[in-house]
């Protein structure tokens, strides 16, 4: 199969899958009555086919906030550049934070401080949030200073800092701690002895011919780290209030009328292109890295 | 044994004993509650007690606004949380191990290059939670089943969405044992594709399953603390509508954080008391894996030039 047919046959999977996935909560239902759980299959598909009928009416593309009627394209256009600027950064920095930190990790005889990382990296996203957050709330009540917000109250001021602080962070401890260990793993070869036999120097060899063979295994793990960015995203968009697209979709996702399949729908498939975006620029960055330290 | 591996076992042995047999040693449970009273005492100093109560002698971790014993809310939640958490990752790693060892002792594909990745993984935009909040969310609010069948409804659903991550991993190093000499010279002196299975690639998986059981444990922790940050709790969510309020039904750890995250300004042992609790039964969890990993390294391992 050429290429280009295999391609677009997984890009219509993926649109399939959004659209059989979103339509879950209108599928599962308890039961009123006795609390057993209940498949309806028609809700579904319902919802399914008044998605693809609203697109030439434009009724897909508006959804209900609160009780207003809403556009999706203009209400999107905010929350995108929100989203998109905190992921951005958070990725592009993390990124390149992660793998300077991790050669650094890599070969530093500071055992406490490889134990400190183990420690956070285990922790989850959420409460690595709070706990920044503790830390702001504790320093206000015993100093008075308030040194950053610890969450947006309105779109007005938003809180920007720890939500910054947050978004690099968290995929910088995944990458940190991947770059250690393949570059661990990397010093074990032969070859770097026989370049340290050959009397050159320790940066030299880090950079020149371990670094080069560490990113592959990086530029592999791309999809994990954007696994972990998005995953963060849901949760510090929620716990720092960001007008974001999760929060869009998340907060309006139910109400009094039900659920709106069709927001899901296009707040997920925003989500995706996001992810393409993304993953596009961190390719390049890792490819950029390539090219610097290749000899 | 090495003091890591130590300090784990002690934790989580420890947790696991407070909740089992916590309850007949607490001061207070969970049927008795501090009501708002007003005391006079022979200095003719009066005292207003109003729940909630910050910690103190008679309530060690305090109450919460409604005057319940926190300390016997967190043993009665532990139950929840410890046992739901053991059972997915056992589910998760006997049958995706299975799948894995099977996918990749038949397949007939090489260890995957490093630097190849499906478009396929473009679905990893999507977090496993929300997978799980999508199944849940229609579910999950004032359910007429009890506690245990929610906790179960959820345990199931944990279990499914892991089962594939762990397939895949085993499958991995599967391959890679494979290829091995020795399992061609039991192919070569006529072994079946069972005794292969079970006296050659699973005794050199075992370490691997067991590392794997420990983090896969330390994964499920993070996505039952996730959820609860969006209101999905293990065993339930009671919803309260004026005000809208989303109470635990089990008082399981992680809803105790998720139910508690608006005391981060004031009141706040009711928000960091499960906090710490959690965090520190990860560790646990964590050290095993650590003080395991360490184990099983001193037996073979290269060093760093550098």
């Amino acid at each position: 199969m050429a290429k280009v047919t295999r391609v677009s046959f997984i890009i219509v999977g993926i649109l399939l899958f959004v659209l059989v996935f979103a339509m879950f909560p209108a599928v599962l239902q308890p039961d009123r009555l006795d609390g057993s759980l209940q498949f309806q299959w028609t809700k579904g598909l319902s919802s399914i086919s008044g998605y693809f009928k609203g697109m030439a009416g434009g009724e897909t593309f508006r959804y209900m906030s609160g009780t207003n009627e809403l556009s999706f394209w203009i209400e999107i256009g905010r929350s995108f550049t929100v989203t998109f600027t905190y992921m951005m950064i958070g990725a592009v920095i993390g990124m390149t934070i992660g793998i300077l930190l991790g050669i650094y990790f890599a070969v530093t005889r500071a055992h406490w401080l490889k134990r400190l990382l183990e420690l956070t990296s285990v922790l989850p996203d959420f409460v690595i949030v709070m706990l920044l957050q503790f830390l702001i709330v504790f320093i206000a009540s015993e100093t008075g200073i308030v040194v950053f917000q610890v969450a947006s109250f309105s779109t007005d001021e938003p809180a920007v800092a720890l939500p910054l602080l947050s978004t690099i962070i968290i995929p910088a401890i995944y990458m940190i701690r991947n770059v250690a260990l393949h570059m661990n793993l990397t010093l074990t070869e032969d070859y770097i002895s026989f370049a340290k036999a050959r009397g050159l120097g320790k940066r030299y060899i880090i950079f020149y011919h371990a670094l080069p063979n560490v990113l592959p295994f990086v530029k592999a793990d791309l999809h994990k780290f954007m696994a972990i960015l998005f995953g963060n995203l849901f949760i510090f968009e929620y716990l720092y209030n960001l007008g974001g697209v999760t929060m869009l979709v998340f907060s309006n996702a139910f109400t009094r009328e039900g659920y709106q399949y069709s927001l899901v729908v296009n707040g997920i498939f925003t989500l995706l292109l996001l992810y393409a975006i993304i993953f596009a620029v961190l390719k390049a960055l890792v490819y950029g890295w390539g090219k610097v330290f290749a000899r | 044994m090495n003091k890591t591996l130590l300090t784990g076992l002690l934790i989580t042995i420890l947790m696991l004993a407070a909740s089992f047999f916590g309850q007949y040693f607490a001061p207070h449970d969970l049927s008795e509650h501090v009501s708002i009273d007003y005391l006079v005492d022979e200095n003719g100093e009066s005292n207003l007690i109003v729940p909630p109560l910050a910690p103190n002698s008679s309530y060690p971790f305090g109450t919460d606004k409604y005057g319940y014993d926190m300390m016997a809310k967190l043993l009665a939640g532990a139950k929840y949380t410890i046992i739901a958490s053991l059972a997915v990752a056992v589910v998760r790693i006997a049958a995706g191990g299975i799948i894995g060892l099977l996918i990749g002792y038949l397949s007939k594909s090489k260890p995957a290059r490093t630097d190849r990745v499906p478009i396929w993984n473009v679905l990893n935009g999507i977090p496993i939670f929300i997978i799980v909040w999508m199944v849940m969310i229609g579910v999950t609010m004032n359910p007429s089943a009890s506690p245990f069948t929610m906790a179960l409804i959820l345990s199931v659903v944990l279990a499914l969405v892991g089962i594939p991550s762990v397939a895949s991993t085993v499958k991995e190093k599967t391959l890679v044992i494979r290829e091995k000499q020795f399992i061609l010279s039991a192919k070569s002196i006529g072994a079946g594709h069972w005794t292969i299975i079970r006296t050659h690639l699973f005794p050199h998986l075992k370490e691997s399953f067991l590392i794997l059981f420990v983090q896969e444990i330390v994964l499920i922790l993070g996505l039952f603390g996730q959820l609860a940050i969006f209101n999905i709790f293990v065993g339930g969510t009671t919803m309260y509508f004026d005000p809208v309020e989303y109470v635990s039904r089990t008082n399981e750890w992680s809803g105790l954080i998720g139910q508690a995250r608006n005391n981060l300004f004031i009141n706040q042992w009711i928000l960091v008391i499960p906090l710490i609790a959690y965090i520190v039964f990860i560790l646990g969890f964590h050290l095993i894996s650590i003080g395991l990993e360490k184990l099983y390294k001193q037996k073979f391992s290269k060093f760093s030039h550098i």
